[in-house]
């Protein structure tokens, strides 16, 4: 009696199993263009790209910004809930948010290459995406260098090499006029606040402080491993910053606009040199980010901008 | 009743032997562990200027000083405050649910708290106050409804009891997932560090709080503890040897509550302690409630300080949340009591 309903489901199980494959094969045939490009992405991994890609989908922000700033957003067929600049990006189909698109909806919409950050980087769903023919290219920049490499991977991408070239080499022009400006201020010594409570900051493989050195400072935690390490309150103190950059008051909303209690009698409160800066431009590694450069440069040496 | 007159007083100082090494210890942990940390603090002036009670700085300089007494010491003593309050009110569950696997953490209780913590720091964010009061009415009602499910029409068994437990934690589990998905960016973070145990975001304004109900608590819990003994016969004797059994309940469920309200909404759910700190404090003193209560209370500020050094030295100056290591070590040893018992 037992046997006969395992018996039973063994079968079914063997059906779905034989079928599932069958489906797969039958759906394979669609690969776009007769031949793809190979492209390697910033998790060192060799991607396949078609020729022509018309319909691509950005997981995170600061992509769905660089797909806008290359002239891509038309090919853009679907984004996620925090990707809100520029206001076009809106009209786009939402996805999901960053760490937990739908999948369904991501497939349903025939994507050619779905384009995420590390940031919102899932394992298991690459491989899915992966499965249905659907390219993921991961970008991954920890320098600034590493972001103008991803606009012009996203632009080589979408077949926009001219826009993304372009867009690159103005806003070199702009950090080089800002390194220029501050190249002979004496370097300020700054905290990156991420978030107050617990203590958030910037560590060494975060392109914010790459960006800091560039904007005429110092990171006072340069060296702490990691890119958004929980720092110790004891040591933010210890450190005695001349400066405090607290990102907040964009996306992020407004739960970063006060200073950590443990800073609160550092030289940079004490000197009244907390700046708030929209953390849009400075948490997205995108075109915005050099905006944040320039804020921050402005902050640290309003004398070298006269 | 004069016969248990020599047993009582060779309990009390039985008691008091035990809280007197017990405390000696938790002094102890809290002098050397405030020598350590990510900064490098002179020892000897550090030492000196704690024996002062920060009235002399012995020399530290002013940041120095301020690392110590603005910063680690407090962490310390919330750390005290909350593993006292945890374990105590684990050894309390323990005995008015007669199962030795009751717990705040696997019962749900502390996830009670930790919504109602989320809804005061989503609705009445600017006022802290809300917060252990919203995170004691979360644990209340988190306790009631864990105790409702496990009373079956035959009674409660320890078995339903953990039942009851796993249903309240997951759904209580799933309203956090659901009301985090609402905060912004920079709460998530915090939020999610929070809700493992963290007591880096030490809030000075209600430390004294904390404090206050984790020493009131364990006091109250500790004065019950004859009646908790008499409990853990069963109900229906306990009653018959007079004790007010709804009464006791009553007590025992508000004042555990409590402890456990205050405690997450300072530093959200560390697991295991309340699980761990009653098991060892019953296996090495006995199981009279009278000793394992005070003995846990102690026992638990020990452990927490241990842990959160722990915590903020392995991988400093970065750090990890409390209760990621709490459920290191609470775990294993937990599993090994169980294979002991």
């Amino acid at each position: 009696m037992l046997s006969r309903t395992s018996l039973k489901l063994l079968l079914a199980c063997a059906f779905f199993l034989t079928i599932t494959p069958a489906c797969r094969t039958i759906q394979k045939p669609r690969t776009d263009g007769p031949v793809a490009r190979t492209l390697t992405d910033d998790a060192g991994r060799t991607v396949s790209v078609p020729f022509k890609v018309d319909r691509v989908i950005s997981l995170a922000p600061n992509l769905t910004e660089i797909v806008f700033a290359v002239g891509g957003g038309g090919q853009l067929v679907g984004r996620t809930s925090y990707c809100d600049f520029p206001p076009e990006a809106k009209s786009v189909t939402e996805v999901g948010d960053t760490a937990h698109p739908s999948l369904e909806k991501l497939i349903a919409l025939k994507p050619q290459v779905v384009l995420i950050s590390t940031a919102s980087q899932l394992e298991v769903f690459t491989q899915q995406l992966q499965n249905q023919n659907i390219a993921v290219f991961i970008t991954d920049p920890h320098d600034l260098e590493g972001v103008f490499r991803s606009i012009e991977q996203v632009g080589e991408i979408l077949g926009k090499k001219e826009q993304a070239t372009t867009l690159v080499q103005s806003l070199r022009k702009r950090t080089n006029a800002v390194e220029e400006a501050v190249k002979q201020k004496q370097p300020v010594r700054v905290f990156y606040q991420l978030s107050p409570e617990p203590l958030y900051t910037a560590g060494h493989d975060s392109f914010v402080t790459d960006l800091m050195r560039r904007a005429g400072a110092i990171s006072v935690t340069a060296d702490v491993p990691g890119a958004w390490p929980k720092y110790s309150s004891e040591s933010a103190l210890a450190a005695k910053p001349d400066a405090i950059i607290l990102p907040t008051g964009g996306s992020m909303g407004s739960g970063n606009s006060t200073v950590a209690e443990a800073l609160r009698r550092s030289p940079a409160v004490l000197q009244g040199r907390v700046y708030k800066i929209n953390d849009d431009h400075l948490v997205r590694p995108g075109p915005r980010l050099i905006d944040g450069l320039e804020e921050m440069a402005r902050a640290f040496h309003p004398d070298a901008f006269k | 009743m004069s016969a248990p007159a020599r047993p009582n007083r060779v309990t009390l100082r039985k008691t008091l032997i035990s809280c007197a090494l017990l405390a000696t210890g938790l002094l102890l942990a809290v002098v050397f562990t405030s020598l350590v940390g990510s900064e490098r603090l002179p020892v000897r002036a550090s030492l000196c200027a704690l024996a002062s009670f920060g009235n002399t700085s012995c020399g530290l300089t002013s940041d120095q000083f301020d690392i110590l007494f603005q910063i680690r010491l407090p962490r310390i003593i919330l750390a005290a405050a909350v593993g006292g309050s945890l374990a105590t009110a684990g050894a309390a569950y323990q005995a008015l649910l007669r199962n030795p696997l009751a717990e705040p953490y696997l019962l749900g209780i502390s996830n009670g708290a930790a919504v109602g913590t989320m809804i005061a720091l989503v609705f009445f964010g600017a006022n802290e106050w809300t917060r252990p009061l919203l995170a004691f009415t979360g644990a209340l009602l988190a306790t009631f409804a864990v105790y409702r499910l496990a009373r079956g029409r035959a009674g409660s068994t320890p078995e339903r009891l953990i039942l009851a437990g796993v249903i309240v934690t997951t759904f209580l589990s799933s309203v956090i997932v659901f009301v985090t998905t609402l905060m912004d960016a920079t709460r998530i973070r915090s939020f999610t560090f929070w809700l493992l145990g963290d007591l880096s975001g030490t809030n000075k304004a209600l430390l004294p709080v904390t404090i206050t109900i984790a020493i009131a608590g364990a006091l109250t819990l500790t004065l019950n503890a004859r009646s908790l003994n008499l409990l853990m016969l069963g109900e229906r004797d306990a009653f018959d040897l007079g004790v007010e059994v709804s009464r006791v309940r009553v007590v025992v469920f508000l004042v555990a509550s409590l402890l456990v309200g205050s405690s997450v909404a300072a530093s959200g759910s560390v697991g295991y302690v309340g699980l761990v700190v009653p098991h060892l404090a019953r296996l090495s003193l006995g199981s009279d409630n009278r000793i394992s209560i005070p003995a846990a209370a102690l026992g638990g500020a020990v452990f927490v300080i241990v842990a959160d050094t722990l915590a903020r030295t392995v991988i400093a100056p970065r750090e990890l949340p409390v209760g990621a290591i709490t459920a290191l070590i609470g775990a294993p040893l937990f599993i090994y009591l169980l294979k002991r018992a």
